[in-house]
């Protein structure tokens, strides 16, 4: 089940444009599946700078470690503290109490770039 | 054996096995029998524990060492007879222990058969083990680490209170043609009880917050038995056997290093191979991580690690976790309570 209200990229990840224009961002039910039982969670600060596609903080489960990437470029405005103390929430609920953070970003359109629901499906699916 | 199975996961199935039951299968493990007049006192001539500690029907953990004390494979020796011997080796080292079985028994009356193909190893691990045991059929009272043999309608048991969990358990050897019967056996009775079939990652992490050694990872050529905390399962009185001399002489000048707990103080998860400094801003290397994982039961990181002699318990150090420095506190394993004698 893939929301399809979502954008998605190849690192499977969602990211969704809040009422405030900031991008919220978090890992697919995909990725989720794959990493297992999640037990920690490094994010970004707020106020740090993100590159899209580059490394701003780790998700690691009791298998294995996986980076995660800044969907979009911009300044990081929140992150979810809930996923630190509670890791567990990202399995439960990738799409929704288990988002990571939220971005300003530098670029507004960049989102519109991103993948639709029906393209990561194809990705997932190419994948296995 | 799968990492973890369907619908499981690490935690559930490491839960499992400390609140209630889990199953393994452990049938990657090599086995083969020494028989023949003498074969225990030729074993106790090659492995570094005592055989004359125990009795027949005992079984005891034991190890595999080279003439500089590295250790070769742990393993587990099942005390049948004097003149018959059960020894479960790890599944990557067994065919080097058995080889070098052969070659230092040669000139004896003994016969070594490697029996791991036609062997299947299930263990049953957790508080509620006995009542799975009970259920299909083998309910015996048996001390830890003691063993008993069944011919049974599907093949022959060896039923021993053995395991790599740290809780009450056993484990059954069974013949390979008859796996599938008391695999789904024992499925049955342990999901009776609200127990459940694990994986590799679980064992990993029920073993770690025991501090059970791992070979390769707490044992290995490079690490010898002193310095990992087990010279307990070295018989230093007895006969001389293959580093018997270079361990003595490791005892008595004191090894430089030692295996410790680790039990983090910052978030972080610890795996193996990471450095060990005196603190953040100290460039002092004291060692290295050897294992490291999350444990579950204490929902924070744990390590063992081969740190300098030096080091005191209690003394607050700092693991390098991929670049970000993590106070961690050091403490004598096991990092939970541990039952497996209850």
């Amino acid at each position: 089940m893939t929301p399809d209200h979502l954008k998605y990229t190849n690192e499977h990840e969602w990211a969704l444009v809040t009422e405030t224009g900031t991008i919220r961002f978090g890992i697919t039910d995909h990725a989720q599946e794959s990493l297992g039982d999640i037990v920690f969670v490094t994010l970004p600060d707020p106020g740090s700078q993100v590159e899209a596609g580059e490394n701003c903080g780790e998700i690691e489960s009791t298998k294995s470690v996986a980076e995660i990437f800044a969907p979009i470029s911009g300044v990081v405005v929140a992150r979810n503290d809930v996923v630190e103390t509670s890791p567990e929430t990202i399995n439960a609920d990738p799409y929704g109490a288990g988002w990571l953070a939220e971005v300003n970003p530098a670029d507004p359109t960049a989102i519109d770039a991103l993948l639709s629901a029906a393209d990561y499906e194809a990705v997932v699916s190419a994948a296995s | 054996m799968p990492l973890e199975f369907a619908g499981g996961g690490v935690l559930i199935e490491h839960d499992a096995v400390r609140s209630s039951v889990g199953l393994f299968d452990v049938s990657h493990m090599g086995t083969f029998a020494v028989s023949g007049s003498g074969a225990k006192d030729g074993l106790n001539e090659i492995f570094t524990n005592d055989l004359n500690r125990i009795a027949p029907g005992q079984a005891q953990y034991s190890m595999l060492c080279n003439d500089s004390g590295g250790v070769i494979d742990d393993l587990f020796v099942y005390l049948v007879s004097d003149e018959h011997v059960v020894v479960v080796p790890n599944a990557a080292n067994s065919s080097v222990v058995i080889g070098t079985v052969e070659r230092i028994l040669e000139s004896r009356d003994v016969r070594l058969i490697d029996q791991s193909p036609s062997t299947a190893i299930i263990a049953v691990q957790g508080p509620k083990s006995p009542e799975v045991i009970a259920d299909i059929g083998l309910a015996v009272e048996l001390p830890y680490l003691g063993f008993v043999e069944r011919d049974t309608d599907h093949g022959h048991v060896l039923l021993a209170r053995t395991g790599y969990t740290g809780e009450h358990g056993y484990e059954l050897l069974v013949d390979s043609a008859e796996a599938d019967y008391w695999w789904a056996e024992l499925a049955a009775a342990a999901n009776a009880v609200g127990g459940r079939v694990c994986g590799l990652g679980a064992r990993d992490t029920l073993r770690t917050e025991m501090g059970y050694a791992l070979h390769g990872h707490e044992l290995s050529l490079d690490i010898n038995p002193v310095e990992a905390g087990v010279g307990w399962a070295v018989g230093w009185d007895k006969i001389a056997f293959p580093g018997s001399s270079a361990l003595k002489s490791i005892r008595e000048s004191g090894p430089e290093r030692k295996l410790v707990g680790l039990q983090f103080l910052d978030r972080g998860i610890p795996r193996a191979g990471m450095v060990v400094a005196a603190s953040a801003d100290s460039s002092a290397v004291l060692g290295k991580t050897t294992s490291g994982t999350f444990s579950p039961t204490l929902k924070q990181g744990i390590a063992l690690a081969l740190l300098d002699s030096e080091v005191k318990l209690g003394q607050v150090v700092s693991v390098d976790v991929r670049g970000r420095s993590c106070r961690a506190e050091i403490v004598r394993p096991p990092f939970v309570g541990s039952n497996p004698r209850a």
